[in-house]
């Protein structure tokens, strides 16, 4: 039985090739794009899943600051984890992970690297999280304060084939690290990316060496917590617990609230559950979900339409015997059949796409088939979408009634024209969707570029300068005589995204509990000249020594604080203390997706440790060429690594960017499904009315009569769909662009650009059937009847 | 073998019905071979449809093999059909899609035979109908009177009592059109298959026992041979 239904399915599929080719294509189409994006979605929500305790461990962020400045600060002070085992029973361990920036280059024998991915971690780390130790002791992973745990890669590139323990890394040429373990690559889906791991006693002995005892230490802000909790505990009563510890060793934190949150939701989640992540997933989620639909709905329109034609087949088959449910099995195998080929087809095409995807979305993913995740999602997608496309057309198909359809009684209405109406005017709302959704990305984007930073990042590359920081004013001078090289200026960190942020802040006025986070960044003299910034009032540092007591604020700061006349008032952030000198127009430090914050400037010259070179642009080559020269001469063999401040920018928005392109190629794949499932009904419909386009022909209808007449259904479609899918995509990118702080406005030409886009690919899609069919001899169609 | 009494079937236009078949009453013994004529429109083809309980009446009573059809649901009807009818047709409706072979095998996938049951009984159909060497061509391949052949075999494969065709020789020329005639007689004769057939044509409607002939849905005569 069910070989005849194959043979049969099969016969059906070559016989009828146009419709075939048609469904196959828009069917490999939208199998492979949507199982693609499911991967990555799959991806986005296997983030730290695979530690074994995943349900467990959570990392431990808190609510700081007051008023405005109020935010979640995702690393904690140093001892609440350690007092929380301590004193906690709920709590089965802790794991402390600390930034390494205290060295800045690695080397073994004569290899050098530099290296930003190094971490403090206590050594709870190798047992609380399930990242394998391939040699050395998951238990025991530190023999002493000077031992490291690198990575497999890691240690490849250290040290060859040669075994890597016991081998000692020197950093910074002072001091010595034992490799006292290895462990395995950190996963792609890790939150957690390291290549290095020294033990926090390490960290807490050197911070000691400096008079910082951290073990007591409330007041810095800079480990990430984890802790592995017993399961069932009440986090809002650890929380409680946690705050009552705080509060007991520094009672002036009133306003610190602890938050926990999980690790398995810390990729895509912010620890108060607000986005970081996770609407980008669900947005890719649905429009994966939107194109399999579209081509779904190809399928079962094409199916139900011709269904007509194969009237008298099934009548035929139900005089001599076929009962309903073996009709309705026939045709399931059809579509089954025709879905497992468009499969094999999609796997295929996935196969070539894969690498072409990671690179636009900046993922690695990897078309594994030994991996049942992978199969998961392509079974789960193949099946869903053969159930949604086959079950209507075999019942529709299956229930006619014989006679009538033998007698040709069945007329054009059957299967319902409206139904088949209404899957078009869908198809085509997705696809408008998508298609405005592109244009507001683009917008957008392109808003972001052209919109005045409020300072000049042309032509302008820097980096750390190291050893050579210290001959300063030399190197200076020496570049300025360099070709290619118009200017040169230093500060503590990059302008295009300032991170040190201090909230010990205080002012002439402060009210009492009032507390305000600022950007901090210490500039040379000569910098916002270099920039072509602007002051608003005051001015800027001049390089004298009492320069030192002075400090600029932006425009942000005074009007948060409330400061008036700020000039010659006393402000203090972090240690740096001085009396305001100048108010700098604001200018935009951070990605356009947040405000422009508070942010105060400082001279300190012995901070000064980046350098900015603007280049004339042609000639910037020599001018990098220059700066490595004298770099290499004060630094010996350490990489220099340079970044134009372009590139950094539009690292900035390199998510954005990803999510645009995609989105464009989503849209471009959806309206192409769309119209090639509009093609067949075209084709169909001609077929369908050949007799009635030859009566008025030989009326003397012309061919563009006819062509008009055959595409205005189809048009008067997509038009509905216009108007349908214009306030859910409105409301929709509003949205959107409300996560941006700088954002355009969504206009009405952006919904006339997507319409017209949309009705002139459906009108050349349908005109070709239609012209067609309007130059068709009529004798001839008038005497097949 | 089957009995229509007060059988009619009419549609309703406005106010008025518009009757096919009016009032007919039809007794048909086993192994009778009956021919119905009449003027188009005359309710030939309906009557036959009702027979076949492909068309339902709207009133009447409809009696086949001891069940009483008009009581029955679709099913059981259908299964009754499946059991003991077989169809011709004048355009002979085969599936383009299968061969000759498949098309006569069909009825007896649907009526679940086994593989090795099915490959026996179409090849014996093949050899009797002398098919053999056209059992892998599509109907396309075949001329008119091949085609109705296959289409009687595939009617006869499944062993019905009651052969129904509807202008089974209409499509065909005169010399293919003897043949099915001579064809139909053998079966009703030497294999005891009832027949009725519906036929324009006073030549081939002799073959049969008995004549109906139809006029405006009712019966006009009915003359014994």
């Amino acid at each position: 039985m069910i070989r005849n239904y194959i043979k049969t399915a099969w016969r059906n599929l070559i016989k009828n090739k146009f419709y075939s080719i048609i469904n196959i294509v828009g069917l490999t189409a939208g199998l492979a794009i949507g199982i693609l994006i499911l991967f990555w979605v799959q991806d986005e929500f296997s983030f730290d899943g695979f530690h074994k305790d995943a349900k467990n461990i959570y990392r431990l962020e808190l609510w700081g600051g007051t008023g405005a400045s109020r935010q979640i600060w995702q690393a904690t002070v140093y001892p609440i984890g350690v007092l929380a085992k301590q004193q906690l029973p709920e709590v089965e361990d802790v794991v402390r992970i600390g930034y390494n920036g205290d060295f800045a280059s690695y080397r073994y024998h004569d290899k050098i690297f530099a290296n930003d991915r190094v971490a403090y971690a206590d050594p709870s780390f190798f047992s609380v999280f399930s990242f394998p130790i391939i040699s050395g002791n998951a238990n025991k992973p530190f023999n002493d304060d000077n031992s490291v745990v690198i990575t497999k890669s890691t240690a490849q590139k250290y040290f060859g084939n040669d075994n890597p323990i016991g081998k000692v890394i020197i950093a910074d040429n002072k001091q010595n690290f034992t490799v006292s373990g290895v462990v395995a690559d950190f996963p792609e889906n890790s939150s957690m990316q390291y290549d290095m791991i020294m033990p926090m006693s390490f960290n807490i002995k050197h911070m000691l060496a400096q008079k910082i005892d951290l073990s007591d230490n409330f007041d810095e802000y800079d480990c990430f917590t984890y802790l592995k909790l017993k399961p069932g505990t009440s986090l809002k009563a650890l929380s409680a617990k946690l705050f009552n510890i705080h509060i007991k060793h520094h009672s002036a934190d009133t306003d610190v609230a602890y938050l926990l949150l999980p690790l398995t939701k810390m990729h895509l989640y912010n620890a108060d559950l607000t986005d970081r992540g996770i609407t980008t997933v669900r947005v890719f989620l649905i429009v994966a979900i939107l194109i399999l639909i579209i081509a779904c709905i190809n399928y079962v329109n094409l199916s139900t339409a011709r269904s007509m034609l194969r009237s008298k087949e099934i009548s035929m088959r139900k005089i001599i015997g076929a009962a309903k449910s073996q009709l309705f099995m026939q045709f399931i195998v059809e579509t089954a059949l025709l879905f497992l080929l468009s499969a094999v087809f999609a796997l295929v095409l996935i196969h070539f796409l894969m690498p072409v995807f990671n690179q636009l979305s900046g993922k690695q993913l990897i078309f594994d088939i030994t991996d049942y995740h992978v199969w998961m999602v392509i079974v789960l997608t193949i099946s869903g979408t053969l159930l949604a496309s086959s079950i209507y057309p075999a019942i529709l198909l299956s229930s006619f009634e014989p006679l009538k359809a033998l007698k040709g009684k069945i007329s054009s209405n059957i299967g319902d024209v409206m139904f088949r109406k209404i899957l078009v005017v869908t198809q085509f709302v997705f696809s408008i969707m998508l298609i405005v959704g592109t244009i507001v990305i683009t917008s957008q984007l392109s808003y972001i570029r052209s919109r005045q930073l409020g300072y000049d990042k042309s032509h302008t590359f820097s980096f750390p300068m190291r050893d050579m920081g210290n001959h300063y004013d030399a190197v200076r001078a020496e570049l300025l005589k360099q070709p290619g090289v118009l200017d040169v200026t230093r500060s503590n960190q990059n302008i295009i995204q300032m991170n040190g942020i201090s909230g010990e802040t205080d002012w002439d006025g402060k009210a009492p509990g009032q507390t305000f986070i600022v950007h901090l960044m210490t500039i040379d003299k000569d910098f916002l000249s270099f920039f072509k910034m602007k002051m608003a009032a005051g001015k800027g540092f001049t390089g004298a020594v009492n320069d030192t007591s002075h400090l600029i604020l932006n425009e942000a700061a005074v009007n948060q604080i409330g400061l008036k006349d700020p000039i010659g008032k006393r402000f203090q952030a972090w240690h740096i203390k001085g009396t305001i000198i100048g108010v700098m127009k604001d200018f935009h430090f951070a990605s356009m997706r947040e405000k422009i914050s508070p942010a105060v400037f400082y001279y300190y010259p012995s901070y000064l440790g980046n350098m900015y070179i603007r280049t004339t642009g042609r000639d910037a080559p020599k001018a990098i060429q220059a700066a490595q020269t004298l770099f290499k001469q004060y630094n010996g063999e350490f990489p220099f690594s340079y970044t134009f401040l372009d590139e950094k920018f539009n690292d900035l928005y390199k998510g954005e960017q990803q999510e645009g392109t995609l989105f464009n190629y989503f849209a471009t794949i959806a309206i192409g499904i769309s119209c090639l499932g509009l093609l067949g009904l075209a084709a169909y419909t001609a077929q369908v009315r050949t007799r009635e386009i030859g009566i008025r022909k030989v009326l003397g209808a012309g061919v563009s009569n006819v062509t008009i007449m055959l595409s205005y259904d189809f048009v008067k479609l997509v038009l509905i769909a216009i108007i349908i899918a214009t306030p859910i995509a409105w409301y929709a990118m509003s949205k959107w662009l409300q996560d941006f702080a700088y954002r355009i406005n969504i206009e009405w030409w952006m919904f006339l650009v997507a319409g017209l886009l949309a009705i002139v690919i459906a009108f050349i899609t349908i005109s070709f059937q239609a012209i067609k069919a309007a130059i068709a001899n009529p004798i001839k169609s008038l005497r097949s009847e | 073998m089957l009995s229509l009494q007060h059988i009619s079937k009419f549609y309703q236009v406005g106010g008025t019905r518009n009757f096919v078949i009016n009032d007919i009453s039809l007794e048909v013994e086993a192994g009778e071979f009956i021919s119905i004529m009449g003027p188009s429109g005359s309710g030939k083809s309906t009557l036959l449809n009702i027979i076949g309980m492909l068309d339902e009446p709207s009133s009447g009573y409809h009696y086949f093999a001891g069940e009483t059809v008009h009581q029955l649901k679709d099913k059981q009807r259908s299964a009754l059909y499946k059991k003991y009818i077989g169809f011709v047709f004048q355009a002979y409706h085969l599936i383009d899609e299968l061969t000759v072979y498949e098309n006569i095998e069909t009825p007896l996938i649907y009526q679940d035979f086994k593989s090795t049951e099915r490959k026996a009984m179409v090849a014996d159909m093949l050899d009797r109908f002398q098919i053999v060497g056209k059992k892998d061509l599509f109907p396309a391949q075949l001329s008119g009177g091949q085609q109705q052949l296959v289409g009687i075999a595939r009617a006869l494969i499944a062993g019905p009592k009651l052969l129904l065709a509807d202008e089974p020789t209409g499509n065909l020329n005169s010399k293919q059109g003897e043949e099915i005639m001579q064809l139909f007689k053998k079966l009703n004769k030497e294999d005891g298959v009832t027949i009725i057939q519906v036929t324009h044509s006073e030549k081939n409607a002799e073959y049969g026992s008995r004549i109906i002939n139809l006029l405006d849905g009712r019966i006009e005569s009915s003359k014994q041979l």
